[in-house]
């Protein structure tokens, strides 16, 4: 285990090196644990280039449904530039609003799917709610880069796509004690072996 | 004289009799006093007791209360935090990190609920803004601390409250997140905690809240629903109970109960919210009730005296009429009953007295009838007179009033001759001849007594009132036709008036009574009062006390003339005869008193007094072995005494003496004057053993049928016929005659005054048995009559017998 000293305070320990297909795609699974062990689920992954710039959006359908005074995902990952719909499956109103930095919005009091999409063209984390309904909260976290992942239940998350080269690896996840700090780390990608363990440090009362 | 003696007695009945109600009013009032008292006493300990419990109570309730009131309070401004905190606007200023909109906001929201605190920090617990303006504002002097422990805590817990101390102010704070919809910053918000909130509390409650500064500077009173200056008292009243418990305090000089609530929440501040409740107050309800006791008590009380003052007065008024009543008869007012309208006791009581009354009136009226009234003529008596006179001379002060005073003559004697039923009628004629004459209506007749009448002839002077005696007098001398037979009577009659012989009612009496004996001495009829013939009076007056203390002061002494046997010259005995040596005027001669105390009637008490000198002597003589016959000289008056006999038998007993030593010598006339009597009298003592002689034999009117009856043992010839028995012829045959009628009678003869030696011989041929006289002794006192005796020599009787007696038959 590796200790890196940040501006912010994530701790990386990288236990394996990459594995390198050449010019081919190459691919990273990333496990994401809290600081006692338990593995992460919701975490956002992602792989931000360092050697070239990253590809531009290919748009793509993103929903964030809100069924039975919840919304579908608690946290959704996007590139930015990325239009997400907000569809009420509840037969009650929700005023779907973000008050985060990185996108300021606010669907006031409707049913059905709104006219339109909001859009989140820059990066950062989001927190949203429904003005009506508190205990309703979703995160999006829009990256800068289409290569992307969302931890799954065992704290796991494959990304591949991306061609070999030296990478800033970051994940965030809701828990982080500043949202807008996630842990970062710079990795070299080669190949489809490489694999990564990610530890984050989560506000008190996070998992 | 009777209303004085009456009077202070009747005070005082009725001052008992109203210090009898007030005993009873004062009893019924005492009781009634004594059970109101012990109740008010009891009742007060009560509510005292019961004040102090629900003091206790309503501290604990209000303690309750106050925990509420805070957690209300809390919750208040919990929820105008949270509405602020959730403020859609209000978030998008922080969002958008709008801190003018954040400070209005916070001003807005601050307002709303009545927050003095209003702030928003951020998540990293910066302050971000605030209702005071200035962002980090010098007043900005929450503790940091403290702030950063509420929102720690409410982080935790959602949301927190708490109190804080700002510059020695209290508040109660709230945290809350300010969520959009995570957590992205805090409200706080805080109300001070003034007097209001004490205000608030005691409306409440009833209860007053102050809260202290206990911290480790000096305490201080924070905030408090007291008056400043109670506050402060409760502050100096030293350490206050363990919170949660209640206790009590004398704070500014009035009771508290105290309790200590602590604070709320679980800030460990240095502050006591302290709940206190006025003992005074709460009892101040129970001080009404009281009122409403004493009151009643009063109201009782006053009841209670108007009731007693109508028993006291029920039972006292009767009893007050009754000793009014019982007053009235002792004042001898008859005529108004007592007038007592109870039932039962004092009905009875009252009727009992009425029935008195009309006794005692009867009786009263005997008595006086008795009194004043003579009940054999139906006249005035003497108190009638007497009251009469002096009325009459009070009336006229300047009028005379004349007297007169009459005594009829022998009446004794008629009464003894014709029997009393004649005396009465005479004396009930009498009075009717004396009113006859009497011409007017004021003068009035009286019987004083016996056969005495008194005339009073109210403004008559003595010229006016002479011929109105001398009327009487002559209607008096008219003789009377009694029970059939004629007699004539006279009388004395004294006649005396005022102001000319007396200035009082008594005196005048008496002076007339003077008169009236003296018109009788002197057979004068009609007689004016004189003060010559009352200075004879005032002479017998005092010689009879003289005599009466000579008697007492043995200033009489006895005398003893020897009595001789003629036939031998021998002494047979002696004759008392008694002496009086006056202590100034000496020897005082028998003849200057003996008449007198005869007179007087003093003469039994000298009498007595001779007999018990003799039956001494006797006593003395009889231990000397000397054998005297003893003579003592018994008067009219003694002979009349019927306990004669009894005292000299006493006498005798005493000294041990016989009777037959004495011989008691009875003048003829003593025995004349009432000889049934007499006889009576003489019998019983010659039974006792005395002999008895008759005195002066010859001088009276002697009966001889009396003279023989009479158990007597010598006669004793008088000695005017023995002094001239040698010169005189008649008195020498009397002389004679008498020894022979003696001797004949069986009785022995004695001769008193022989006074030579030829009398004795004379006497001694004539038989007579005894003599005495001077020729053979003068009376002596006892002392000299052992030397007499020794040197007695009787004289010879041949010699006489030679001797030629030329005298004895002469005539001349």
């Amino acid at each position: 285990m590796k200790l890196r000293g940040v501006a912010w305070r994530a701790i990386v320990g990288l236990l394996i090196a990459a594995t390198f297909q050449g010019a081919m795609a190459a691919a990273l699974t990333v496990t994401v644990a809290g600081r006692g062990g338990a593995v992460l689920e919701d975490a956002a992954v992602y792989l931000e280039p360092l050697d070239a710039k990253a590809p531009g959006l290919k748009a793509r359908a993103v929903e964030i449904e809100q069924k039975d005074r919840r919304f579908s995902q608690m946290v959704t990952v996007v590139q930015a530039g990325q239009a997400v719909q907000f569809p009420n499956r509840d037969n009650v109103r929700h005023h779907v609003y973000s008050l985060s930095q990185a996108k300021l919005f606010e669907l006031k009091l409707y049913m059905g799917v709104p006219a339109n999409p909001v859009v989140f063209d820059k990066p950062g984390s989001i927190v949203v709610g429904c003005n009506i309904h508190d205990k309703m909260v979703a995160y999006i976290h829009v990256v800068d880069t289409p290569w992307f992942g969302k931890s799954d239940a065992a704290g796991r998350v494959r990304i591949d796509g991306m061609p070999d080269g030296r990478y800033r690896l970051k994940v965030w996840h809701y828990g982080l004690a500043n949202l807008d700090a996630p842990a970062d780390q710079v990795i070299n990608i080669k190949g489809d072996a490489g694999s990564s363990a990610v530890q984050l440090d989560l506000r008190p009362g996070i998992q | 004289m009777t209303d004085s003696s009456v009077q202070p007695s009747a005070s005082r009945g009725i001052f008992s009799i109203q210090s009898l109600r007030a005993r009873i009013i004062l009893l019924l009032l005492a009781l009634l006093l004594l059970v109101q008292g012990a109740g008010f006493v009891v009742i007060r300990g009560a509510i005292n007791e019961h004040a102090r419990r629900s003091v206790g109570e309503e501290l604990t309730v209000g303690g309750r209360i106050f925990t509420r009131l805070a957690e209300q309070n809390a919750g208040k401004l919990a929820l105008g935090a949270r509405v602020l905190a959730s403020d859609y606007g209000f978030r998008t200023a922080v969002a958008s990190d709008d801190v003018e909109t954040i400070a209005s906001a916070l001003q807005n929201h601050g307002e709303r609920i009545g927050a003095t605190i209003a702030r928003f920090y951020t998540a990293d617990r910066r302050l971000k803004g605030s209702n005071a303006g200035e962002t980090g504002g010098a007043d900005w002097m929450i503790d940091a601390r403290r702030v950063d422990e509420l929102i720690g805590r409410a982080g935790r817990e959602g949301w927190a409250g708490g109190e804080a101390l700002i510059e020695s102010r209290l508040y109660q704070l709230v945290v809350v997140p300010v969520k959009a919809p995570v957590m992205i910053g805090w409200v706080v918000m805080g109300f001070a905690v003034d007097r209001s909130l004490a205000n608030d509390m005691r409306a409440l409650s009833r209860l007053d809240l102050t809260f202290i500064a206990e911290g480790t500077g000096e305490r201080q009173v924070l905030a408090s629903s007291l008056p400043p200056r109670t506050a402060a008292a409760l502050l100096a009243a030293g350490a206050l109970p363990r919170a949660g418990s209640a206790g009590e305090k004398h704070i500014d000089g009035e009771d508290f109960g105290v309790l200590v609530v602590g604070q709320t929440g679980t800030g460990q501040l240095p502050v006591s919210a302290v709940l206190q409740r006025s003992i005074s107050e709460a009892v101040a309800p129970f001080a009404q009730l009281q009122l409403t006791l004493i009151t009643l008590t009063v109201a009782g009380l006053l009841v209670s005296l108007i009731g007693s003052l109508f028993t006291a007065r029920r039972i006292t008024r009767p009893i007050l009429e009754l000793t009014r009543g019982a007053q009235r008869f002792g004042a001898g007012e008859y005529d108004q009953p007592v007038a007592v309208d109870g039932d039962r006791e004092i009905g009875d009581l009252a009727r009992a007295f009425n029935h008195m009354r009309e006794g005692i009136s009867e009786r009263e009226g005997q008595i006086r009838r008795l009194a004043y009234w003579d009940t054999l003529t139906g006249l005035p008596n003497r108190d009638q007179f007497l009251e009469k006179l002096g009325q009459a001379i009070a009336a006229g002060a300047n009028e005379p009033c004349a007297v007169l005073m009459l005594d009829l003559d022998r009446f004794k004697h008629v009464n003894d001759v014709l029997g009393h039923t004649f005396g009465d009628a005479l004396l009930r004629e009498l009075a009717r001849r004396l009113e006859s004459v009497l011409l007017r209506r004021s003068d009035s007749v009286a019987r004083l007594g016996g056969d005495e009448f008194a005339v009073l002839l109210p403004g008559q002077d003595v010229a006016q009132a002479r011929p109105i005696a001398e009327r009487l007098k002559h209607a008096l001398e008219m003789p009377m036709q009694v029970e059939g037979q004629a007699i004539d009577m006279s009388a004395g009659i004294g006649v005396a008036a005022y102001p000319e012989h007396a200035d009082n009612a008594a005196l005048l009496l008496s002076r007339v009574e003077v008169a009236m004996y003296a018109a009788k001495q002197r057979q004068a009829g009609v007689l004016v009062y004189d003060a010559s013939i009352d200075r004879k009076s005032q002479d017998t007056l005092s010689m009879l006390s003289e005599l009466r203390r000579a008697v007492e002061n043995d200033e009489l002494v006895l005398y003893f003339q020897p009595k001789l046997a003629l036939a031998d010259g021998t002494v047979t005995g002696v004759e008392t005869l008694v002496r009086w040596v006056h202590p100034k005027r000496g020897f005082v001669p028998p003849g200057d008193f003996i008449p007198f105390a005869e007179q007087t009637g003093f003469i039994t008490d000298i009498t007595r007094w001779v007999m018990d000198k003799s039956v001494q002597q006797a006593a003395r003589w009889q231990v000397e072995g000397i054998d005297l016959s003893i003579a003592v000289n018994l008067s009219t008056r003694d002979l009349m005494d019927l306990e004669l006999p009894e005292r000299f038998a006493v006498m005798l007993a005493c000294n041990a003496v016989e009777a037959s030593r004495f011989c008691l010598e009875i003048t003829e006339s003593a025995i004349m004057d009432d000889p049934q009597r007499a006889l009576s009298t003489l019998d019983r003592l010659h039974a006792m053993g005395f002999r008895l002689s008759i005195d002066d034999f010859g001088t009276g009117y002697s009966s001889l049928a009396y003279l023989k009856r009479l158990p007597v043992d010598e006669l004793k010839i008088d000695r005017s016929f023995v002094s001239g028995v040698e010169t005189d012829r008649d008195d020498a045959v009397i002389v004679r005659s008498t020894i022979d009628l003696g001797h004949n009678m069986g009785l022995k003869v004695v001769a008193e005054g022989i006074e030579n030696e030829a009398i004795w011989h004379h006497l001694r041929q004539a038989g007579c048995d005894v003599g005495q006289g001077y020729f053979m002794s003068k009376p002596i006192p006892a002392t000299q009559l052992a030397e007499w005796m020794a040197n007695w020599r009787p004289p010879v009787a041949d010699e006489l017998a030679n001797r030629p007696a030329p005298a004895l038959y002469a005539v001349n």
